[in-house]
Parts: structure tokens; sequence; C-alpha cells
């Protein structure tokens, strides 16, 4: 049995050889010569030199690095908490309400359109963001005015106070109708006799939401905050076609921080500590997160 | 780094990173470190030879005057095959480096210009040598010394002196277009001086109208606005002791404080309205375009965009008045790859793009020829473009961009400056902001 078993995975081994190969040549060796480049000073020709932990000192003490992480975590919330919760209010009302009393078609609709952002490329997407936040003749500003609002008119990219805000506002718009879909089909594998019992002792809606939907799909939601909250760690597409970190450095996040020394500055080596410390956080995030599922599952 | 202004560019990156995250950065960089050029292997004759250009300005004068020049170099060497291959300025920036210390080389390939660019690749042995072909061609003639400061990089990769390691085809600098009728209308003439450019946008301002328009969204239009004011009391040894990073550069002496002060008494006063931060580099162009702004500061690379896009008034330009030195400078560079297999058709193609023929298409183009028949360019506005040229070029005067000394230098200054607009820092503070890293990067030189 043994060594039917072994030779059997012996035949198995060579379908993983492809896997395995990309996975060796695609992630697994630049991730290790990252960290090799970290602990260098390398301007991206010659000979990179060792200098030992040099850049992790000097990332600690570097307000622009804390500045992009802070901002990272901002757009946590942008990415993942808002469209989390407002995602499966949502669902729950589209499948509950508006699935029920217009029918599944109609429901349909709402799904596709709140998912329609995310098949558009988000530098795509923040292009078109930034005409609309344009200060003089976007459909911002102009909504405003045309509201009588102009005094909350303003330059909402240009603005060191607003512009963090402003790209967090166009996230949440963007990243709503990932965690909808999600939800939404999670929703119609719970079994309906648990609501109809749950209506027959009298449950209210918002008591069956809290007792049976979000305990049910505690997996699905699991599986949207662990991959929102990487996406939000690792942004930069929105940052480069937006705002360039600017104004000063109000939107910098870490990624765009990291290109900005790898191509910009010539500064390699920096630019790869802080991806590495960046990878970092989010492979313990990750661990972290499916440590805390199993145990919950155990 | 003139490219760096032509944002439209920018816009169109290779996302290498964003696409793919962060690991795509490691997987960016060059795994092997460069090895030492070695000779290029003697072409084989029977073969026919196949030439590799590479370029990034299809679409502007430099395209159309270099796409003549190789129909020249077709009929010159009608056993050579010809190969152009179109780069985007981000694709040449993000991996000219890694091209460079690879045996796949082009022939002939356009690199920006600059200590972070052409002056790293010419350190690491990169680039070839140009000085004697230079001189056995003729290209020394053709290029004034102002222009060649950034073909000649030295031993340590500085701008400004050293080894001709590249070649500029055209000249570049930073001007004021202005609204001639709406000059008309509100009874004012060109200026002669600062004092003069002020009354004229405080006039204007007086009668509502925002007299400057600006993209500071984009980091780098507003470092040459600044950099216009430091050169009212920046002088020659001051600049190049900045830009070559040599020497004392005192960031709060009186040139630098002048540059801060005054440009932020200008944002006080509303000379580029109160949205600039917010405002990307081709909205300011397009409230110039609308006739919305009368004045509008920025470089003759926009000239041709403007002779295009401006059918409904008369528009000109003037140099900011009153000083000798303007933010200018050579053109990027041709450079010949070091590992680049046919150096002997390089020069002959670089030979072509120098000669008056392609240079004339180039002016006629609305470029900054160096070496046009300016009798065979017909539009009076080109002609008064390159006139303006030829009065820096007689001055002395480029003083090149603020940029370049640092790598990176961009989003320093432009960050610093978004703040300085904001009035979230002071002059004081601003000069502080560009200063450090200015001094740490000098001092790890």
């Amino acid at each position: 049995m043994t060594h039917k078993g072994s030779s059997l995975y012996r035949g198995y081994a060579l379908f993983l050889l492809p896997g395995v190969l990309a996975f060796l040549v695609l992630i697994l060796f630049p991730f290790l010569a990252n960290i090799g480049l970290s602990f260098t000073k390398w301007s991206g020709v010659g000979k990179p030199v060792w200098i030992g932990l040099a850049n992790y000192e000097r990332a600690i003490s570097d307000s622009s690095f804390w500045a992009s992480f802070k901002n990272n975590l901002l757009l946590i919330v942008a990415m993942t908490i808002i469209p989390t919760i407002v995602g499966l209010f949502l669902a729950a009302f589209l499948f509950d309400y508006i699935a029920d009393k217009f029918g599944q078609g109609v429901a349909s609709i709402f799904r596709a359109g709140f998912y329609l952002p995310q098949i558009i490329p988000l530098v795509v997407a923040g292009i078109v963001w930034r005409w609309i936040y344009q200060p003089q003749w976007g459909a911002l500003n102009g909504l405003l005015r045309f509201l009588g609002l102009d005094s909350l008119a303003r330059p909402w990219l240009g603005d060191h106070s607003t512009a963090m805000y402003a790209v967090m506002g166009m996230m949440v718009w963007f990243q709503i109708g990932y965690p909808l879909v999600i939800f939404m089909a999670a929703l119609q594998r719970i079994d309906p006799e648990l609501y109809e019992a749950a209506a027959l002792d009298g449950a209210s809606w918002l008591q069956k939401f809290f007792r049976i939907t979000i305990h049910l799909i505690r997996p699905e939601i699991a599986v949207v905050v662990l991959t929102t909250a990487i996406h939000a760690l690792k942004i930069f597409a929105p940052i480069y076609s937006m705002t360039r970190g600017g104004p000063g450095k109000a939107t910098i996040v870490a990624s765009y921080f990291s290109y900005q020394n790898f191509f910009e500055r010539s500064n390699v080596g920096y630019g790869a500590t802080i991806a590495t410390i960046l990878t970092l956080i989010i492979v313990l995030l990750t661990i972290g997160f499916i440590l805390a599922q199993t145990r919950r599952e155990e | 780094m003139s490219s760096v202004y032509k944002t439209s560019r920018r816009h169109f990156l290779k996302l290498c990173v964003g696409t793919t995250g962060v690991l795509a950065l490691a997987a960016c960089a060059p795994i092997t470190p460069p090895t030492a050029p070695t000779a290029a292997p003697a072409p084989l004759p029977a073969e026919k030879r196949v030439f590799k250009v590479w370029h990034y300005e299809v679409g502007y004068a430099m395209g159309d005057s270099w796409a003549d020049a190789m129909e020249d170099f077709k009929a010159m060497h009608p056993d050579v095959e010809l190969v152009f291959e179109e780069k985007t300025f981000e694709q040449i920036m993000e991996t000219a480096r890694m091209i460079l210390s690879s045996q796949e080389v082009p022939d002939v390939m356009e690199i920006n210009k600059g200590n972070a660019t052409a002056g790293l690749y010419s350190k690491e042995g990169l680039l070839t040598d140009l000085t004697e072909v230079a001189k056995e061609r003729g290209w020394d003639k053709i290029l004034s010394p102002s222009v060649q400061t950034t073909c000649r990089y030295d031993e340590n990769g500085i701008m400004g002196s050293g080894k001709l390691y590249g070649v500029t085809t055209y000249g570049e600098f930073v001007m004021v277009y202005y609204n001639k009728d709406m000059f008309k209308q509100h009874g004012v003439e060109v200026p002669t001086s600062l004092e003069e450019f002020e009354a004229i946008a405080d006039k204007f301002l007086a009668e509502g109208i925002t007299p400057l328009t600006l993209g500071a969204a984009d980091l780098w239009p507003q470092t040459h606005n600044w950099q216009e004011l430091l050169l009212y009391k920046a002088d020659r040894e001051l600049i190049n002791n900045f830009q070559f990073l040599k020497g004392e550069v005192d960031f709060h002496g009186p040139a630098f404080s002048f540059a801060a002060e005054k440009f932020a008494e200008h944002i006080r006063k509303g000379y580029y309205g109160p949205n600039a931060n917010a405002v990307s580099y081709v909205d300011a162009n397009s409230v110039f375009f609308q006739g919305k702004a009368p004045m509008n500061l920025t470089g003759t690379w926009a000239f041709g965009e403007f002779m295009k896009q401006i059918k409904d008034f008369d528009w000109g330009m003037f140099l900011m008045p009153g000083k000798k030195l303007n933010t200018g400078s050579g053109g990027n560079l041709w450079i010949v790859p070091a590992h680049a297999k046919n150096k002997d058709l390089a020069y002959d193609f670089i030979d072509l793009t120098l000669a008056k023929k392609a240079q004339t298409v180039l002016a006629n183009a609305g470029g900054i020829a160096l070496n046009a028949d300016l009798s065979q360019v017909t539009d009076p506005k080109v002609r008064e473009l390159n006139a303006l040229f030829a009065t820096i070029i007689e001055n002395d005067g480029l003083a090149f961009y603020p940029d370049w000394p640092v790598p990176g230098y961009l989003d320093i200054l432009g960050g610093c400056l978004q703040d300085l607009i904001a009035g979230i820092k002071s002059p004081a503070e601003f000069n502080d902001c560009i200063a450090g890293p200015y001094n740490e990067y000098k001092a790890s030189l």
C-alpha cells in the first residue's frame, strides 16, 4: 500500500513541476533577491555594497516611511472595513428585500451595477476620479455648486487635509462590489428554514441578520477581509494615477514610496527594504488571520 | 529631464509594479551585476547588418526630425536594415540600466540627460565615449558649450565636465506664453523687468482674472516657476555649484530666500489662483488654450501643442524679463551603448540628425534646432522661438532644471513646493525641506 502510494505520488510530482518552477522563478527567487538587496546600498548599476541593517535603521527613523504606512492603514479602512460592513448590509438588503419584492432580475442588475467598478482597471478609475475631483470643472464641485453648496467645493486632491480622504472615497466606490458579490453568493447557501424558524419565534430582521446571516457567512467575511486588507497594503495604482503621493506627502503609500526609491531616486537598496517590510507585514497578517480562522473552526 | 515634463507619457507607464505588487519590484532588478563592456565584434559584410534605433519622441518635433534622418540613413546605407523601435519615456527610465548592462542593446538610444541617468550609466562604463568622434565629425562645433554641459559627465558621473557621452540634437527652455488679445484688452505690454511683470499680474488680479495658470498637482511644473524666481538672484557660480554638487550652496542665502519668499508672496496674492495644487499640467494648459488665463509659464516642449490647440486668439512668448540666466538646457541625449554592435553606423546616424536637413525639419515642426537653416523656416512664431533660444545661448544663460542634481529630487522639490503653495510651510521651512535631501546626497558622494 505504502509502496503503491509513493509511486503514485511520484507520478503526480511531474505535474507539479511547472507550478513549482513558476513559483521559484517568479516569486521565491525575486523575493530572496529583494531581501538580499535590502541589506545593500545600490543605485541599480554596478555592484551592490553590503551595508547590513543600515536601510532598516533608516526606515525606522524616516518620517516618509511612517507616513506611508499610516496612509496604508487609512486605506484598510476604505478598502476593507467600510466595504465589508456596507457590503454586508447591501447584500442582505438586495437578497431579502429587493429580490423578494422586485424579483431576482432586479437584484442581479443592482449587484452588477455595484460590481461594475471592479472590472475597470484601477489606473483608469484613478484618472476618471481625478477628473471628478478636478477643482474647476470636476463633477463633484459642479454638483456642490449646483446644489448651492459652493462653500463645500474645494480642490479635493490638492488640499493636504482632504487629499487622502478623496482617495479613500474613490476606493470605497471601487471596492464595494467585491464583498457584495461574495456575500450574496454566500447568502444563497443559507438554509431558508433557519429564517423561517426565527420568524416563527418572532425575530426581527436585524436579529436574523446578526444571529443567523453574519454567523453563517463568517468564512466568506474572513476571506473578504483578508484579501482586501492585503490589497490595501500593497496598493499602488490609484496613488500613481491620482496624486503621485502628493500634495507634499499627504497620500504617499508604502509601495509607491518603494517605487520612488527603486526607480526614481536610484536608492534600490532602500526601495527593496521598504518592499521587504511590506511583504513581511502582509505575510504576518495572513498567517495570523489563517490561524485565527482555523482556531475558530475547531 | 525634459521628458519628465511631458506628462502624457507618464500616464502610459507600464505598471510593472502596480499590477503585480511589491515582489515585482525585486523581479525588475537585474540579477547579475553588469559585465565589463567588451569590444564590439567586427560586423560581417556578407550578411545584411541590422541597425537598431530606440527613442521616445514619436509625435514631437524631434520624432519628425529623426524620422527624416532615418530616411536619409536608409538612402546612405541601402545594404543595412534599419529597425526603429518606439519606446515610452517610462520604459527607458525604468529599464535603461538593465538593457545597457545586457548584450541586447540597440546601436543608438535616446536617454534622459542628468546625473541620475546618463551620469550613472557613464560612470559604470555602459556608454561609449564620444569625445573623439565628436571632434572628428564636427559635432562639438554644432553643440555650444552650455548645450554640451548636459552631454558631458566626469568619472563620478556628475554632469558638466569630463568626457562627452551623449549628443543632443535640440534645445529647450522655459518661457512665458501670453495671450496677446487679453494683454491688448487690458492695456498691458510685454514686461521688461520683474516689477513690470508683477504690475501686470496685479492689474489682471484687480480685474478679477487669475494672471497665471499652474498645474502643481503634477509636481514638476511649479519647480520651473520657482527656479525662474531663483535666477533673479542666483549667478552662474551658484547655479553650477548647485547643479554639479560642487562648492558651497547656502539654502538660506539671499538667492534661495528670495525665491521662496517671492514665490510665497505670488501665491498669497493669488497669482496662481486657489487651486494650483489640485490642477494637472494638462488642465493648466487647457485653461490657457481656452483664453481664460493671460499667462502660462512653461517650457518650449509644449510649443507644438500650443500651435495646434490655440485657434481663437493671438498669442506670443517672452522670457521672464530682467535676468540673464534662464531655466533650460540641451535636450535628451543620443547615446551609443558600450555593447553596441554597429558603432560606425551609429555615428553616421547621429551625424544625420545634426545635419542642416533634419535640423530644419525639427525647427519647422516647432522644435528648437541647434543647426537649422532658419531661412527655410516659414512660421514667424517658430523663428521667434529659435531667436529667443539664440539669445539665451549668447548669454551663456542655460541654467538647467532644478531637479537634476539629486536622483529623485523632483518629488522632493515638487512636494515641498506643494507645501509652500498650501501655506503649511514657511519660506524658511521650505528651504530646509529641499536642503536636507540635497545635503544628504552630496555627503554620500
